[in-house]
């Protein structure tokens, strides 16, 4: 559904930070090729291009955490975790979501 | 015939097509852009130089070195755009409020930095810092060598063992830092003022018991390693460390290196003279006791000697390292070193130059011995 997809860039968009504190919640840590590769199948499915930017800002905001961590190859790696104030932003994005869809379920009743 | 460039992303080298190049550099220019004033964007173009350079490693193999041009298109097409924070800035302005949350800068701190050329990465580390150029930090050594006989040698020597290497993105940013500015100091002070204030006690409570585990820790891990003659007993702690551990652990290495160095020095002296003289430094051992009997004890008082510093020493290598065991540098640079002092000796001093020959002349006569009886 590519035309669909197309219409609602902008709706995934604005839930992407939503969606993205609620993988990181749900693990103990979680790097950026989890992130990417979790997202894939999903319709949040984004690129680095996106990803390092809005993870520095949720770093810069205090929602998330990261910590180097080394890996088998290459260079260390930075695993994200959700830190207290993130949970809380979390909470908040949930609540707010389903006043949202609820919201719109009783406009159409 | 295509013409290939080598580029350094985040210190390692690659060789791209000409116009694979060309994408990546344009993509970079406008990822820049993109990013604008954004605080983090050294360490966001650090971050995506990796995710490229990982999937260039992707697309190599042993009989493959270049990346060409479509697969550099593939690669950035898998990237995706970078994304500016345009909107977010707009939403704030909007709203009319300042920001709550003060912009994040990275401290600066001075690191080595491998780079273009660096051969310690001590200049390059402090031409970052001091935002100059790295030549005028190397002739400033040199000069500086020149003028204080060696002695500021001695302290690039130093800064090789105490100042860490940058080697994640975090640290290269905080290595080139954000400018200084005095009310910047002014605010930051009064800030870390307020904070110890509240938290001081406290943390100091939890800081001391921390140092008394870890010390009783390591005092059980030595006397583990006594008794085991175990060399992983000194283990270091596999966690990152601070760039304050990291220092302190460099210092420390160096301390130790040539603490052990001076240990293995005096035994090669105690050892060869009991075998050529039949004295140490004009004590000679009771006649009723065999040669053979005060090389063990020499060599036994040695190895009991210089076990914990040699474990302390292994230890501060692994922290430096950030790995479980320091591999092989504690030795490295305990023999480096008693190299060094052994070739000054032999430059310098009649006597040591004798003593060294003696020592060769004793090695030899027991080689010859050895063969002459096998």
């Amino acid at each position: 559904m590519p035309v669909a997809d197309e219409q609602f860039a902008g709706l995934r968009k604005g839930l992407l930070e939503f969606a993205i504190l609620t993988f990181v919640s749900g693990r103990t840590s979680a790097y950026v090729g989890d992130i990417l590769e979790a997202l894939a199948p999903t319709p949040f499915a984004t690129q680095e291009g996106t990803l390092y930017p809005l993870l520095s800002k949720l770093r810069r905001e205090e929602f998330v955490d990261y910590q180097w961590v080394e890996s088998g190859q290459g260079p260390p790696r930075k695993y994200y975790q959700l830190t207290d104030k993130g949970s809380g932003r979390l909470g908040e994005l949930g609540a707010y979501w389903r006043h949202l869809t609820s919201t719109v379920e009783s406009l159409g009743r | 015939m295509e013409r290939v460039v080598t580029i350094n992303l985040n210190g390692n080298s690659y060789q791209l097509e000409e116009p694979a190049y060309d994408a990546l550099r344009s993509y970079m220019t406008r990822a820049e852009a993109a990013l604008g004033a954004n605080p983090d964007k050294a360490e966001i173009v650090r971050d995506l130089e990796q995710a490229i350079a990982d999937k260039c490693s992707a697309h190599l193999s042993p009989g493959k070195s270049v990346v060409s041009a479509s697969e550099m298109t593939r690669i950035l097409e898998e990237m995706g755009p970078v994304e500016g924070e345009a909107q977010a800035g707009a939403e704030q302005a909007q709203g009319g409020a300042a920001p709550q949350h003060e912009p994040w800068r990275p401290a600066r701190r001075l690191y080595r930095i491998y780079d273009n050329g660096a051969w310690t990465g001590v200049s390059a580390g402090m031409a970052a810092y001091a935002g100059i150029d790295v030549a005028w930090v190397r002739v400033f050594w040199i000069v500086s060598g020149l003028f204080t006989g060696g002695f500021t040698c001695l302290v690039y020597l130093v800064m090789i063992f105490a100042v860490p290497v940058a080697s994640t993105s975090e640290e290269l940013a905080a290595a080139h830092g954000a400018p200084f500015n005095a009310q910047e100091v002014i605010d930051r002070a009064r800030r870390e003022a307020g904070r110890f204030a509240e938290t001081s006690s406290a943390q100091w409570r939890n800081e001391e018991r921390r140092w008394r585990r870890s010390w009783r820790r390591s005092e059980r891990n030595w006397d583990a390693g006594w008794a085991a003659g175990a060399a992983q007993a000194a283990a270091a702690p596999a966690h990152p460390v601070g760039y304050v551990e990291r220092m302190f652990a460099g210092l420390f290495a160096f301390v130790f290196s040539i603490i052990t160095a001076a240990l293995l020095i005096a035994f090669l002296i105690a050892f060869f003279s009991i075998l050529s003289n039949g004295s140490v430094l004009g004590w000679t051992p009771p006649a009723d006791v065999p040669t053979w009997l005060v090389l063990v004890v020499i060599a036994i008082a040695y190895a009991a000697i210089s076990s914990p510093f040699s474990a302390l020493q292994r230890t501060s290598y692994a922290t430096l390292s950030g790995r479980r065991t320091g591999g092989a540098t504690d030795g490295l640079a305990t023999l480096a070193i008693v190299i060094i002092v052994g070739a000054f000796a032999w430059t310098y001093s009649e006597e040591a130059r004798a003593f060294i020959e003696q020592g060769y002349v004793v090695i030899r006569d027991f080689v010859t011995y050895w063969s002459s009886q096998g």
